[in-house]
């Protein structure tokens, strides 16, 4: 019963944004302290550009985020960048991704970015991206900015990879 | 969603005031998903100030706002 709550409160939230501003409100205020800097100095042609996103996206036949816990799933999937389009699928019960469904790109824009670096506009792409699923509470916040969330940080710079566009769900 | 990207500290960030689960619009419109990612990644030029959300001229399925600037 908890995940068709979920499903069915997503998809009220999505097309009444006011209901949605109001849930927010709700949420208590969450503080990290200072704002991490790092001056982005390589023209955009030449440089690396990596996806994460925190829509739920993952791979077919990879192990799906975990709708049960209430508090979320504060792990992360590993996305080849040449997957093919017909292996992405999302699991994430807290928004409504009925059009990120038809077209990944809404909400992971692996196309757009690969056109951009074929018209040469980016220098290139990481060799893997990195999917979570946003809803994140309680005891997974500390998972999530003490393991994991540093754990994609030092791979995406292994890979080389110079920024990273993050998409939200 | 603009709160929590504010409260979560990121460096640099695009905003566009568009239903959740559609930060780069609408399916099949490559020309919106475009534009939104190229701004995205113009920022990452533009933004000199740690913390700067730029708020995006976008409203939606206003087609007439995406002009590729």
């Amino acid at each position: 019963m908890g995940k068709l709550k979920n499903i069915i409160l997503a998809r009220l939230l999505t097309r009444f944004p006011r209901l949605f501003d109001r849930s927010v409100e709700k949420v208590a205020p969450f503080h990290v302290e200072g704002v991490p800097w790092t001056p982005f100095t390589k023209p955009l042609t030449a440089a690396r550009i990596g996806l994460v996103t925190t829509a739920g996206v993952h791979l077919v036949g990879q192990k799906p985020f975990n709708m049960i816990d209430r508090d979320g799933d504060p792990s992360f999937r590993e996305l080849p960048s040449d997957t093919p389009l017909g292996n992405y699928t999302i699991t994430h019960d807290y928004y409504d991704h009925a059009d990120a469904d038809r077209d990944i790109n809404v909400v992971f824009p692996i196309e757009r970015l690969a056109e951009l670096e074929a018209a040469g506009a980016i220098g290139g792409l990481g060799a893997v991206n990195y999917g979570f699923m946003g809803h994140i509470d309680g005891r997974h916040i500390e998972t999530l900015i003490k393991e994991t969330g540093p754990e994609v940080a030092r791979r995406l710079v292994g890979q080389g990879v110079d920024a990273v566009v993050l998409t939200p769900g | 969603m603009r709160r929590f990207t504010q409260e979560s500290g990121s460096p640099r960030a695009v905003f566009v005031k568009w239903p959740m689960g559609h930060p780069l619009g609408e399916p099949g419109r490559v020309d919106q998903q475009m534009i939104i990612l190229k701004d995205a990644l113009r920022a990452l030029e533009t933004i000199k100030t740690p913390g700067t959300i730029i708020d995006l001229p976008y409203r939606w399925k206003r087609y007439e706002d995406l002009t590729d600037r």
